[in-house]
């Protein structure tokens, strides 16, 4: 975000121009620089944009590739006519977007507050960087086999912490009500680290001197953290928002491998449900139309926060 | 003295907060040292008065992990190498303005669009187009798809780094009649060096964790360790001491190198939008 800023501000002030203000001639230049973007350019429209554009085209066909010498069939908008009317479909919509609303609230509820926790003692903020790293650099396989061995009915350590205050033996990802509560913590500790991060290095570069006058004003801590530091940071929330709603959209690894889904449906998210769409029962052209559904979900859901940004920026 | 006791309530947050947050790393780690009787029992144990390294030597003898861990490290480093050395090329052809800026602003929203869809809309595609090309289990096509994964990430932070750097500098290069691959190769990548090995971490992290495409391109020769993880999960069970064993040797890796690059990390986490 902050890199689409630069280039539009600077870029009148750098070598402008065909020609240029140093009266070079540019041409050859500008050659070569095509040929620096060539491998990346040709990679991704093989490796990026190919296999988007192949699950497009397969949304509107009908293919289900485990029956033997299928091919194929065009059927124009069937496959998103059918997926609109499952109601299995509206389910998984409906929990992927409460698994992304309530993880990144709790996430910025708590991130806050450690973030403003944190940056009150200047000591040791590289050692409590440090443990925050742990979460957050943890492959999501490991965090999710680990939690679910944490979360496990008899011998888990989860179920001998609430003991403490009375709370009996809960069937944590047995559950159908308590599995994805239990996922979404699995993602708030692990994710949580970098709403504190941003947050964190977004109030280190507050200005100092209103905060002094402030102080001299009279102001109480509740006031300054009210009219100030939170108004503040809103550009700083805003880049997290975008980030955290666009990456908590991706969970995948961690359901799969802590309920694959279960019981029942109750963990099946979209991501969860293209990939047993697709690649379980090889409906191709059913899981290509969730495909596309769901990008455009995803984009819609981010794409008012980017705009914001960019306008903020510009 | 208020603001002594004030201090004090602050410190002991902190430290619940940090004890949250680490208990399951220090699960992990103990429960991989516990003997077989120790694992599952109630009230757990949390300080093991007896250890073994038998599940580290289980999975290495038993499981075979060692070629396991041989293909994690090979698409890691492939992947590190190849999409830094694309990435940065581009990164730096759309940081200078001899391009048009319409089309540098286009090709960054692309990049960002990239970016943004979820791994799994593009999963299946590849396992149906890497199955017709015969290149089903190779480490090639896993390479391949992990390239694609890294290269938006290495091209908006290499981008924001060689905006950073200052324009006198390529001013003067070109003074000096240094072509654009001097300036490129010559004066602007050792300058940015700091900006290059962040990005080649954080890309290594990437390939080294990524779990999705490898379960569904791999099936014996180019399986990684994260798959390997997963498969000691079956409806009956979860082996509790492999499990871990494997989940350290793949946490401590990236642990090492995320606290040596941690200053520049979060940068790389941001996606570069938070210089911290």
């Amino acid at each position: 975000m902050t890199a689409l800023k630069n280039l539009i501000n600077k870029s009148g002030e750098m070598i402008a121009g065909r020609g240029g203000p140093l009266g070079v001639n540019y041409s050859r230049d500008r050659a070569v620089l095509w040929l620096f973007l060539a491998p990346a350019i040709i990679f991704m429209l093989f490796a990026n944009v190919y296999p988007l554009g192949y699950a497009l085209v397969m949304s509107f066909f009908q293919y289900n590739r485990l029956i033997p010498g299928a091919v194929p069939v065009f059927n124009g908008f069937q496959n998103y006519i059918a997926l609109i009317r499952d109601p299995q479909i509206i389910d998984s919509f409906v929990r992927t977007i409460l698994f992304v609303a309530a993880t990144v609230v709790v996430e910025f509820l708590i991130g806050t507050a450690i973030a403003l926790l944190i940056t009150t003692t200047i000591k040791g903020m590289q050692i409590i960087r440090g443990f925050f790293l742990i979460p957050l650099m943890m492959p999501f396989v490991v965090a999710g086999t680990l939690w679910r061995t944490m979360y496990n009915a008899l011998y888990g350590p989860i179920n001998y912490f609430i003991s403490w205050f009375g709370v009996p033996r809960l069937e944590w990802l047995g559950n159908p009500d308590l599995a994805l509560p239990a996922v979404m913590i699995t993602e708030v500790w692990q994710q949580t680290p970098i709403v504190i991060f941003i947050l964190a290095a977004g109030i280190q570069a507050l200005p100092v001197d209103i905060y002094q006058s402030a102080m001299v004003d009279g102001a109480g801590r509740l006031q300054i953290l009210r009219k100030i530091t939170l108004p503040l940071l809103k550009p700083v929330f805003f880049v997290a928002l975008l980030l955290r709603i666009m990456d908590a959209f991706r969970i995948f690894d961690t359901i799969y491998v802590m309920t694959y889904g279960g019981p029942g449906k109750s963990t099946e998210v979209l991501s969860l449900f293209i990939y047993k769409e697709g690649l379980k029962y090889f409906k191709i052209g059913r899981a290509s139309a969730l495909s596309v559904m769901f990008l455009a979900v995803v984009l819609i859901a981010t794409i008012g926060f980017l705009r914001n940004i960019q306008k903020q920026q510009l | 003295m208020k603001q002594g006791a004030q201090k004090i309530i602050v410190y002991l947050m902190i430290l619940i907060i940090i004890a949250v947050v680490v208990f399951p790393f220090y699960w992990l780690i103990t429960t991989s040292i516990k003997f077989e009787g120790d694992m599952q029992t109630f009230p757990p144990i949390f300080f093991p008065a007896r250890t073994t390294f038998q599940h580290y030597i289980d999975v290495f003898v038993k499981s075979g992990i060692g070629k396991n861990l041989r293909n994690s490290l090979v698409v890691a480093v492939s992947t590190t190498f190849l999409s830094v050395l694309f990435g940065s090329l581009a990164a730096y052809s759309i940081a200078k303005s001899y391009l048009a800026r319409k089309f540098r602003t286009g090709f960054l929203v692309a990049v960002l669009v990239i970016r943004i869809f979820p791994p799994v809309v593009t999963t299946m595609p590849y396992f149906l187009i890497i199955t017709r090309l015969g290149l089903y289990d190779t480490l090639i096509s896993m390479i391949i798809t992990y390239v694609a994964y890294c290269l938006p990430f290495v091209i908006w932070l290499m981008l924001g780094f060689f905006q950073e750097m200052p324009h006198e500098i390529e001013k003067a290069s070109i003074v000096d009649g240094c072509s654009v691959w001097q300036r490129f190769y010559r004066i602007s990548l050792p300058l940015t060096l700091p900006g290059l090995a962040t990005t080649s971490v954080f890309c290594f992290i990437l390939g080294w964790n990524e779990f999705l495409y490898a379960s569904v391109l791999t099936s014996q020769n180019a399986k990684t360790l994260p798959v390997v993880i997963a498969s000691y999960i079956s409806d009956q069970r979860i082996q509790w001491g492999p499990m871990t064993a494997t989940g350290v040797l793949l946490v401590i890796p990236v642990l090492i190198f995320a606290i040596a690059a941690q200053k520049y990390l979060v940068r790389g986490l941001t996606f570069g939008a938070v210089k911290g």
